[in-house]
């Protein structure tokens, strides 16, 4: 069993951070003194494979990490998902850490905002995406005025993102999707080989992906 | 520092656990990142034969005269080595004598004998004597016991004690000729800082160091790592200590070559027992 350090001293000025403290009387009976580490000393124990130093960051920083992370999310459970990534990815790479940069606190906090604002946005495609794909399902026959409107609506957000289509790409598109031509009829229709139809229909459905998925974005 | 800084919010029960857990489980405790490429014992005694035979050649013809060690000039240094090399190759022969003779007195003579010789001499006898050691070594079995100068180790930990001691006096020298100190590769150094805390128990034991301690040795910087062991007995409730310093430091230390006083230490637990352990390292060296 070993003791937990009494002393950590994680947010020391840079021109502290010399590896230093305890010396040993070089004569006789040594005796220790000195102070506690510091955020060089402690990411220089979590490079050696010191889980001591690991859990005496989370001790001191954990809080600070979670609040970060809160701030941004909202959500308890996204944020605590947030603080183990945070300190795996400490323990996994200590060596990104760069003491002479700036505090271990500052650069675990900020750590975690960005990890938790890459959240946001990747939350936020993932219900762009859905909604994407619930716009172009053909949906049912409308029964009311409401889906009336939206199916209008989003007949025109497509149209609209076909017009700036590539001349090229826009007329495989309208003779595969609005004609209901397969893709040997398209590529016979214009004169192409079925391989380069099959290209430019892929090319075409990508950029349209990406138009209404930043139209999509925009409205949300 | 931010108002939320101040007033963090209260970590939720069990996440502590729970982040400490998937860490481990992405890299275990005490393995350094980054870790030194893996060497063979072999290959670690060849590189610091090699750094040897380099600062060997850098010599004057006035400075193998300098006094480096003991009584010995630096011709006489590498006269002494000259006789660690040939008692290795008598115990990797089999031989008992050399199993409990001295490591300074069962080659003194041969350290002597240099006096008077033309230096080229002498370097020569010593490559002779470290290539017979690679060529005899080449086919054995690195987990045999042998057996020298008091000492019964596999033979793979026997060679990384020889690189060890290539580099303690091939730092001798260095200072003795006002060289800046050299410091072994990753790889090399990561096998001497292994060997040295594996063997820090048996150290304890014959520094007397009665009192047990659970030691945690964490050496920072490359061919460093983690290391926990219970050293000077067997008690129920042994007190804990913690000892953080660099690498090269505490094999400048196992080699006796500076006291704890030179080291940059970060201690935590009873100061006297690490005391007590850092004072049982240095006495781990063979001079």
């Amino acid at each position: 069993m070993i003791a937990t350090p009494s002393q950590v001293c994680l947010d020391a000025p840079p021109t502290a951070r010399a590896i230093s403290g305890y010396c040993l009387a070089s004569a006789g009976r040594a005796s220790v003194q000195g102070v506690g580490g510091t955020d060089a000393v402690l990411a220089a124990r979590l490079a050696a494979g010191d889980d001591h130093a690991l859990a005496e960051a989370f001790d001191a920083l954990a809080s600070s990490v979670y609040g970060s992370a809160l701030r941004v999310l909202g959500d308890n459970s996204a944020a605590q998902d947030v603080v183990q990534d945070v300190f795996v990815e400490l323990w996994s790479h200590p060596g990104r850490y760069d003491p002479m940069a700036g505090t271990l606190r500052t650069y675990l906090t900020v750590l975690a905002r960005h990890r938790a604002v890459d959240l946001v946005r990747s939350e936020l495609r993932r219900v762009a995406r859905q909604e994407r794909s619930y716009r172009l399902t053909p949906a049912p026959p409308a029964n009311g005025a409401g889906d009336v409107v939206l199916a209008a609506e989003t007949a025109s957000l497509v149209r609209a993102a076909v017009q700036q289509l590539p001349a090229s790409q826009r007329q495989v598109v309208e003779l595969a999707y609005f004609e209901g031509l397969t893709c040997r009829q398209v590529a016979h229709a214009v004169g192409i080989p079925e391989g380069t139809a099959k290209s430019r229909l892929r090319l075409a459905l990508a950029k349209l992906e990406e138009m209404l998925d930043r139209q999509l974005l925009e409205s949300s | 520092m931010t108002a939320a800084d101040r007033d963090p919010p209260v970590l939720p029960p069990g996440l502590r656990d729970r982040v400490l857990a998937a860490s481990l489980r992405a890299r275990a405790v005490g393995r350094p990142v980054p870790d030194a490429p893996k060497i063979s014992a072999t290959e670690a005694y060849r590189r610091a034969a090699r750094a040897f035979d380099a600062a060997l050649c850098l010599l004057g013809e006035d400075d193998w005269r300098t006094p480096v060690l003991r009584d010995l000039d630096i011709q006489g240094l590498v006269g002494h080595l000259i006789g660690v090399e040939d008692d290795l190759h008598r115990a990797l022969d089999g031989d008992p004598e050399v199993a409990d003779a001295g490591h300074v007195e069962s080659t003194q003579a041969t350290a002597l004998d240099q006096a008077g010789r033309p230096p080229a001499g002498t370097r020569a006898d010593w490559r002779r004597a470290a290539d017979r050691t690679l060529d005899l070594v080449r086919s054995a079995d690195s987990a045999a016991e042998v057996a020298m100068h008091g000492m019964q180790l596999p033979l793979g930990a026997l060679l990384v004690v020889r690189a060890f001691e290539l580099w303690t006096h091939e730092n001798d020298i260095r200072q003795a000729t006002g060289w800046v100190a050299s410091v072994p590769d990753p790889s090399t150094l990561r096998l001497m800082t292994e060997l040295a805390a594996r063997l820090l128990p048996q150290a304890a034991d014959r520094a007397g160091l009665i009192a047990p301690v659970d030691v945690r040795l964490v050496l920072t910087g490359p061919g460093g790592g983690t290391w926990d062991m219970t050293v000077g007995g067997d008690a129920p409730v042994p007190s804990a200590v913690s000892i953080v310093t660099d690498a090269v430091g505490f094999c400048r230390l196992v080699a006796n070559r500076i006291t704890p006083a030179g080291l940059d230490l970060h201690v935590t637990g009873d100061p006297a027992c690490a005391a007590g352990v850092l004072a049982a390292a240095s006495t781990l060296a063979l001079d």
